[in-house]
């Protein structure tokens, strides 16, 4: 079914409605996700609350769309700001080259040597919890990536005659940078971006699970996970549904970077791998 | 006059020497011809003209003049009022001549706006006839994409950007290496007309002596860094004086005689 799903449209498909399922969640909610109320706490999935309610009465469903919001609003900043960060050092660095590059890629080595959830949990873990510590302890090990996909990008294509014509024809370089290499470098790191895109939210569901990220009582997957381990023998579904949720949307990313990337991939066009 | 004299240059990369003592001079109207084996230094040569040389190639010793300008003297940002406008280039691999995703029409006002305040309509107007020129339908290719053209109306319009700003020197480096002969032989031709229109100096780097023999009226032989004989192209076709010349010319294959084996230089 995966490969079905990776040769037709049906990616873009997904895509779509979750993207369209995450701009109106808050609409289409029926309770307040933070609504607590002790007397209907813990209930099984029933018509009333689509997917139970957690240990404070709270209806899960809910609690899942806003958590959507969350999760993958949290993972969009996290990659837009790793994109804003790391592409324009790294065209930079690729471009100028001589000393600039070897001190700017030095430091891409430093942030590159620690395997990224270790430094991720260090660096949220001295900044103390919270979703934006996490944001930024999340950006610090992500947007080396970036920087070093657009460098090795930059450095491909600089070597390419039409640079060197733009270059003899007497156009500047920022004009050089930004008209005939920022294009080809977008195309390569949007493609990442998007296979990033499932990572990220793992790892800020991952860090929420640990505490590390978002607090109670902000709806977020991961820190939903947290708080329904308590509850598992009585209430299982707690646990499920938000791992559930967690899977699908890292699945549906993963394709759909699979998808871009194939797309973007001349020397595979027919998709055969 | 004297348009491009280069004296005495010498280029080395770390300890290694890829280009010594070279002596050239082409006047307004010249077409010189380089010619010499791979790996002699003709592109070394014509990259360190237009201030091309990678970082870590160094002009040791000698000067390049253009005009009045001492060209190796000039910073990063002076050269860009020279690149284009007083020097251009032409290059062997048409595909990669213009930039994949910005049409050539892009390509040319980006030129143009870079050297000239002309406004807008001028701009296109001037490049449309420029490409006109070249025998392009100018419409369909100012609006195309690169890979909309064949290889000869790319290296065409090449050309026609080469020469929009009449530049004082059109260095061509292997143009038509990488086209078949029929559409090299047009190509040039239109070469050799744009160079009557602009009264440029062409230097011109090939392989083929053919081409030299029909076009080009000096020529130089480059070996190993080195320039081993220059002169009227007529004159070092006709009497070649250096062994090497002599080599170059007797592996050209003859029509009459086909039994002989090549020589092997």
């Amino acid at each position: 079914m995966i490969n079905r799903l990776r040769t037709t449209n049906s990616v873009i498909l997904l895509m779509g409605l979750f993207l369209i399922a995450i701009i109106i969640a808050p609409f289409i909610a029926p309770f307040d996700p933070n609504q607590v109320n002790m007397a209907n706490r813990l209930k099984p999935v029933s018509l009333e609350h689509f997917l139970g309610t957690d240990h404070l009465g709270r209806d899960v469903f809910s609690r899942i769309l806003a958590g959507a919001q969350t999760t993958v609003g949290t993972s969009f900043l996290v990659l837009a700001i790793s994109l804003l960060l790391g592409v324009p050092i790294g065209l930079v660095s690729g471009y100028i080259g001589g000393r600039l590059d070897r001190i700017l890629m030095r430091v891409v080595d430093a942030f590159m040597a620690f395997p990224d959830y270790i430094a991720a949990i260090i660096l949220s873990g001295l900044l103390g919890p919270g979703i934006f510590n996490l944001i930024f302890a999340i950006v610090m090990v992500k947007w080396v990536g970036y920087a070093r996909l657009a460098r090795s990008t930059v450095l491909t294509e600089k070597q390419k005659d039409y640079i060197l014509i733009a270059k003899v024809n007497g156009v500047g370089s920022m004009n050089i940078l930004r008209r005939h290499m920022i294009p080809h470098v977008l195309g390569n790191v949007m493609v990442l971006a998007t296979l990033d895109a499932g990572k990220i939210i793992l790892m800020i569901a991952s860090l929420s699970y640990i505490g590390l990220g978002a607090q109670p009582p902000t709806p977020e997957w991961g820190a939903m996970l947290n708080e329904a381990k308590a509850f598992f023998y009585n209430a299982p579904h707690l646990m499920l549904i938000p791992g559930l949720a967690i899977m699908v949307i890292v699945l549906i990313f993963n394709l759909f970077g699979d998808y871009l990337r194939d797309y973007y991939d001349v020397k595979n066009q027919n998709g055969g791998r | 006059m004297s348009v491009l004299t280069i004296s005495n240059l010498t280029i080395k990369h770390r300890e290694e020497t890829l280009v010594q003592n070279i002596r050239l001079s082409i006047n307004e109207g010249d077409w010189l011809a380089l010619v010499g084996e791979s790996g002699s230094g003709k592109s070394v040569t014509s990259s360190s003209i237009g201030g091309l040389l990678p970082r870590e190639l160094i002009i040791s010793s000698g000067s390049i003049h253009l005009g009045g300008v001492n060209l190796s003297s000039l910073k990063e940002k002076e050269w860009r009022t020279y690149r284009g406008k007083a020097i251009s280039y032409i290059f062997q691999d048409y595909q990669g001549a213009f930039t994949p995703f910005m049409s050539i029409g892009a390509q040319f006002d980006e030129m143009l706006k870079t050297h000239l305040n002309d406004s807008k309509q001028l701009r296109k107007s001037r490049a449309l006839e420029c490409l006109n020129n070249v025998n392009l339908p100018a419409e369909r290719v100012y609006k195309s994409y690169p890979f909309q053209l064949s290889g000869g109306q790319l290296q065409r319009a090449a050309i026609a950007m080469a020469t929009i700003l009449k530049p004082k020197l059109l260095i061509a480096d292997e143009p038509t290496t990488a086209l078949d002969s029929i559409t090299a032989a047009h190509v040039l031709q239109l070469l050799a007309e744009q160079q009557k229109q602009t009264n440029c100096a062409v230097l011109f780097i090939t392989h083929d002596l053919r081409h030299v023999r029909k076009f080009a009226n000096k020529m130089a032989v480059m070996r190993k860094g080195e320039i081993v004989e220059s002169g009227m192209t007529t004159a070092v076709l006709k009497h070649p004086k250096h062994a090497y010349t002599k080599a170059l010319i007797a592996a050209i294959p003859s029509l009459k005689q086909t039994k002989e084996r090549l020589v092997t230089i």
